[in-house]
């Protein structure tokens, strides 16, 4: 355990720039903008006339509404991260085995008693929780800090922010549910993830290009073969990959969920075989389904031939 | 006697060529061992093969364990620095220190900040801000720092200047070797280490030319240097090998008698270097 931790710990001092100062550079935009919007508004409206009617206008509409406003727009803030997010973490995962040969570090970490099985479970770790997590506790202290800021203006025109919006919602609800949202992606992408690494154990160099080429030339020739023979086009790898990545548990789009009541939706609402809705009873769906056992499997075959790989790997 | 490095048939394939052919060998503990042969002699696929570090065949046994399965556990008891710097470049000081102390067991935070306090390292460094003989002195002090039974070394000190290369075999000697310790160490400066091995290996070609201790070579080898009016009688005699050095004939005899090449001219013990180009060209003839 210790070694474990000490190991997650070594990814972390590695990755720094991608796991810490990423989200907080997003924070930074998300506050460099809500400081210039006031400002701009400012400029135009030194007086806030028109925020002020906004204002009023807001604290017309029915309470129901603005909560539910409240609550999708805090989980539609989390969209940002979770994009960057997603590249940083397969970037991350893409150099995860490959670096340590190129610069041949391997010689010393292999010269360190850890087992191939610890330092690759450290690398998942890392992938699956720590920059996760991280993404998140960012998150969420950019939304309060927005949160303070706006309210901070609302108070300065003499309204008051905690009944116009801040006493509307529990922000830990949508809080939590983004958090859930990023876990259980975790899962749902672990085929990408073991094939990411995969690559990384065995590819001479340029890993990007490993990793996407195999796929892209298999789903082509899959393409071609299946118009030859039936002249349709069906399930082939590129379908498989874009539905499993539209029927993500992650927040990333949004949808009318059949009526007028807009929100934000899991994956990307084109997809007919999950509940598109943000509910823990949905992402708990995913992750119980047919699908993911499937990916499970995907993912164990290519995670144990990572480190069959990685066994063998030295510096050249 | 208790072996800290057993093979038997070890053998180590690259798709087309064989590295290390068929190699027994038997190093006791608390030996210095000097593994020396030309670039691509096999060398280095032995030395992975012992650390664990590639697949092989053959039987191999290093502190009762088979590297290549049990590698983690091994090297509680087994450190080894690389030919080059491997350190990783990123990291700082202190937290190499840190994550060696966090997985080794057997690894000394004071002894490691002891060695280091001699020398110019701080603990914000990055191993990229340091020179190449800094982090040869930085790998040294982690791996002195550990209490392990076998010590791998292979051209520790390529590339290093003489001082730093001095200092490494001191501290080495003075500061790591006991009698429960043995090290291994690859180099093409023979000059450098031979007065601290205890035992010799040559290879060449994948294959053992040549395994005795350092008394052995005192015992059997001898070194005859002739004016050239005798240079005939001391072929007779069979030399393993002859050089010309300012109008002298040197020859190399294994297993002769000392008296009788007295008789021709002077006699010495040959130096490690001078044994190895012996060795090599015997073996290419």
């Amino acid at each position: 355990m210790n070694r474990l931790m000490a190991l997650v710990k070594r990814e972390f001092w590695e990755n720094k720039g991608a796991f810490r100062t990423t989200p907080l550079a997003i924070a930074g935009i998300y506050i460099v903008v809500t400081l210039m919007f006031i400002i701009t508004f400012n400029h135009f409206d030194n007086e806030f006339q028109s925020l002020k009617e906004l204002i009023r206008f807001v604290s017309q509409q029915d309470v129901g509404i603005r909560a539910k406003f409240m609550y999708e727009s805090t989980l539609a803030m989390s969209m940002m991260f979770s994009i960057v997010l997603a590249f940083v973490v397969f970037f991350y995962l893409l150099g995860s085995l490959y670096d340590d040969r190129k610069d041949r570090s391997i010689l010393f970490w292999k010269s360190l008693p850890a087992s191939d099985t610890l330092t690759m479970g450290s690398k998942l770790l890392s992938a699956m929780l720590v920059a996760p997590v991280i993404f998140w506790v960012v998150y969420v202290l950019t939304h309060i800090v927005t949160l303070l800021i706006l309210s901070i203006v609302v108070l300065s025109l003499g309204e008051n922010p905690w009944t116009l919006f801040l006493g509307l919602g529990n922000p830990f609800q949508a809080w939590s549910m983004v958090l859930l949202s990023y876990m259980a992606q975790s899962i749902w992408a672990l085929p990408l993830y073991g094939w990411l690494i995969l690559v990384s154990s065995f590819a001479p160099r340029i890993p990007l290009l490993f990793a996407t080429l195999p796929p892209v030339v298999l789903a082509v020739l899959q393409l071609w073969i299946e118009f030859l023979q039936t002249f349709t086009l069906k399930n082939n790898l590129f379908g498989v990959i874009g539905e499993w990545y539209a029927n993500s548990p992650l927040i990333m789009s949004a949808d009318n969920h059949g009526n007028d009541n807009i929100g934000t939706a899991l994956g990307i609402p084109v997809t007919s075989d999950f509940d598109h809705e943000v509910s823990v009873a949905n992402i708990l769906d995913r992750l119980f389904s047919t699908d993911m056992l499937i990916g499970l499997v995907v993912a164990a075959v290519f995670l144990g031939g990572a480190l069959w790989l990685r066994h063998r790997a030295t510096d050249n | 006697m208790n072996y800290v490095i057993e093979a038997q048939g070890l053998t180590k394939r690259y798709k087309s060529t064989i590295a290390v052919d068929n190699i027994d060998l038997q190093i006791p503990e608390g030996r210095i061992v000097g593994l020396i042969g030309p670039n691509g002699a096999g060398k280095t696929s032995a030395l992975k093969a012992i650390l664990g570090l590639a697949t092989y065949d053959g039987q191999l046994s290093v502190l009762g364990k088979n590297p290549s399965r049990d590698r983690a556990a091994l090297m509680e008891d087994v450190c080894f620095i690389a030919d080059v710097a491997v350190l990783p470049r990123w990291i700082r000081v202190w937290q190499l220190i840190e994550v060696t102390e966090d997985i080794h067991p057997r690894f000394s935070r004071e002894k490691c900040l002891q060695y280091l306090s001699s020398t110019k390292i701080t603990m914000d460094h990055r191993v990229k801000q340091l020179s190449k003989g800094m982090v040869a002195q930085l790998h040294l002090a982690i791996v002195m720092a550990i209490d392990v039974k076998l010590l791998v070394l292979d051209e520790p000190t390529l590339g290093l200047d003489i001082l730093y290369r001095k200092q490494f075999y001191t501290n080495l000697l003075n500061d790591f070797f006991d009698e429960q310790r043995t090290i291994v160490i690859t180099t093409h400066q023979v000059e450098e280490v031979e007065h601290i091995l205890s035992d010799l290996i040559f290879i060449q070609d994948g294959r053992i030319a040549l395994d005795c201790t350092m008394d052995d070579v005192q015992q059997r080898y001898s070194e005859l240097m002739v004016a050239p009016d005798r240079a005939e009688a001391a072929r007779e005699m069979q030399p393993l090998h002859e050089r010309e050095l300012f109008g002298r004939h040197i020859f190399l005899y294994d297993n002769a008698d000392r008296e009788q090449l007295k008789n021709l001219g002077e006699v010495r013990t040959p130096s490690v270097a001078d044994l190895f180009v012996a060795t090599m060209s015997k073996g290419e003839a």
